[in-house]
């Protein structure tokens, strides 16, 4: 297993550096590289005990793939199956394929990593692919936005460094343990840098702009993987060192509820699948014990969304209201849209409950709240008006690839359902029910009075970068008053 | 006193980034902070030391310490990267937004 963990770290690395000599094999490459990923997940999944790796012999610097790391491992090749199949038809060039062949290599390296420094330089892999795949286009406008993206992943990554170098003062090793015991800045630093690259409460205010402005697949590519990249180092903190858990779930919370506002009184359509992207965030630091499950279910529906919101050819959501969309594509955006509410029969429903079951007394009023929050921004999607006039102009209609890439997407959304059925008993299927009907019916009532409009100057990037600072001061008061009592 | 420097250097970085309304200038103020963060590195890696570890025939005592200084090494080359990845962004922006003052960019280009 050892060697495998190698071969498949190294493939697409591999791959994306032979496009370059192989450009016409670009897709097929791509894809190979995906499912190499599948099948390695697939095969960590029997693994008995978690793989540990130690190089360089007592720096630090390890890789653990475990049960966890399989979980995320899986929910990235199959939303990177999917991008790829869905851009199948739509001639991007062989550039595209090699960054995200790259950007799929470098979130799989986060999902192992176990010492401070390869989570570094594999962070920044993810910032600079992805800033590559969002400027892409080549506009202004996305130029800008990818800019703004690479400029605060960069600065908090730099915060990043310096709680590194003071880890490795403290221990002479790199390895996460070594947040315990160090002085109350490295952690706090750490936290920092990582809360910001994975888009957790405010320091994640990038996340909805840059999700919004980002073509929809590179957007689903965001939401379903990318953005778990930095969400993942936190969870195996929370998970190794139990006194940081408590910082990190409030943080959590905090997310969940902060996405939640956003997405319900947004309007643009995409804008309102990224703020739901950054309350799920919240979700996955909850409970981190189940957050794998949690991440799959997540990242298979969101990225189907994003792909159909991109066959829109509208996002405006009170345009939307008004002119009927095909019942073709009101399906599989109702399909995703249930099993965010976590509805029975689809793996949200799974997930949700396992993560209500295993949240903190004082966090279950404001866990509860947010689901039902969730039922309510997706009741927006789920009720549009549809038609099955089949009057469409042929060339607006969605191309065979996207259905490829949707009914693998949806297929798994509906299978994956079948991972935890002990979560079916009556009580968890009626509160989850109660949830999403009271979601629901609050839609109905507040939805005339939901055009509240939040400042977005909490968004622009100086306040994000200023935010930064305020944010660390946050950081070191907690750490130091919670996690070094 | 030279960790003093070094915290300063990376605050004042930290201070243009925030305080500069022009989007080159962000950049520097960004290499500013990168510097002080590498200086950071180099000055824990020094403090057993400031011999270069080569083993001889007769092993001096003070050696610097060479994990920092190679990991360092690796954070150099992405952030060099990534400086030249943004100046040819800035390029490509400045053709339309010749002042490239943040808040005229940021306004004309929210989705």
């Amino acid at each position: 297993m050892t060697t495998w963990t190698v071969v498949w770290m190294a493939l697409p690395f591999l791959v994306g550096f032979s496009v370059y000599l192989l450009p016409y094999g670009d897709r097929l490459l791509a894809l190979g590289a995906a499912l190499a990923s599948m099948a390695y997940a697939i095969a960590l999944f029997l693994q008995p005990v978690p793989l540990e790796l130690q190089f360089l012999d007592s720096f630090g610097v390890t890789l653990l793939a475990d049960n966890l790391s399989a979980w995320f491992i899986l929910t990235n090749a199959l939303v990177t199956a999917a991008v790829i199949i869905y851009c199948w038809e739509q001639g991007k060039p062989a550039f595209f394929y090699i960054q995200l062949v790259m950007l799929h290599g470098s979130v799989n390296a986060t999902f192992i990593c176990a010492d401070l420094i390869s989570l570094y330089v594999a962070l920044e892999l993810v910032g600079i692919t992805t800033f590559l795949l969002i400027a892409l286009p080549r506009q202004d406008q996305t130029m800008w936005i990818g800019l703004r993206y690479l400029f605060i992943s960069n600065v908090a990554m730099l915060f990043y460094l310096m709680g590194a170098v003071l880890v490795y003062q403290t221990h002479q090793s790199f390895a996460f343990e070594g947040l315990r015991g160090s002085p109350a800045e490295a952690p706090a630093l750490v936290l920092m840098g990582l809360l910001t690259k994975g888009g957790i409460f405010v320091s994640g205010l990038w996340l909805p702009v840059t999700n919004t402005a980002a073509e929809s697949p590179v957007a689903a590519m965001m939401s379903g993987a990318v953005e778990k990249a930095g969400v993942f180092p936190l969870l195996r903190f929370a998970l190794m060192l139990n006194e940081f858990e408590p910082i990190i779930q409030l943080f959590g919370v905090g997310t969940a509820l902060l996405g939640v506002t956003y997405a319900l009184v947004a309007t643009d359509a995409k804008r309102v699948l990224a703020c739901s992207t950054l309350s799920q965030l919240g979700w996955l630091l909850v409970a981190p014990a189940v957050a794998g499950f949690y991440a799959l279910a997540h990242g298979l529906a969101k990225a189907s969304l994003f792909l159909t919101v991109g066959q829109f050819p509208e996002r405006d959501i009170t345009t939307l209201r008004q002119q009927p969309m095909p019942t073709a594509l009101w399906l599989p955006l109702t399909l995703g849209g249930l099993s965010m509410s976590g509805m029975p029969g689809l793996v949200g429903f799974g997930a949700k409950v396992l993560t209500l079951d295993s949240v903190l007394p004082w966090q279950s009023i404001a866990m509860n709240g947010a689901a039902a929050g969730t039922a309510a921004v997706y009741a927006k999607f789920i009720f549009l008006p549809h038609t099955s006039d089949a009057s469409a102009p042929r060339e607006v209609r969605p191309k065979p690839s996207y259905w490829v890439a949707s009914l693998l997407l949806l297929g798994g959304v509906v299978l994956a359902s079948a991972v935890h059925l002990e979560a079916y008993t009556w009580p968890d299927v009626a509160k989850v029910l109660a949830l999403l009907g009271g979601g629901w019916v609050a839609y109905g009532v507040l939805r005339q009075f939901l055009t509240l409009r939040l400042p977005v100057v909490l968004e622009d990037m100086d306040h994000l970068i200023g935010g930064m600072s305020v944010m660390l001061v946050v950081l070191f008061w907690m750490v130091w008053s919670w996690s070094m009592a | 006193m030279l960790h003093a420097c070094v915290y300063a250097t990376i605050l004042l970085g930290f201070f243009g980034l925030i305080f500069k309304e022009n989007l080159v200038m962000k950049i520097i103020a960004m290499d500013v902070m990168s510097t002080g963060v590498i200086a950071l590195f180099v000055l824990v890696a020094a403090r057993e030391g400031i011999r270069t570890p080569i083993v001889t025939v007769m092993t001096p005592r003070n050696f610097a310490d060479p994990v920092p200084q190679a990991v360092i090494l690796t954070a150099i080359v992405i952030g060099f990267s990534i400086q030249a990845l943004m100046l040819v962004g800035v390029m490509k922006l400045a053709r339309d937004n010749p002042t490239l003052e943040i808040r005229e960019i940021e306004k004309g280009y929210r989705p």
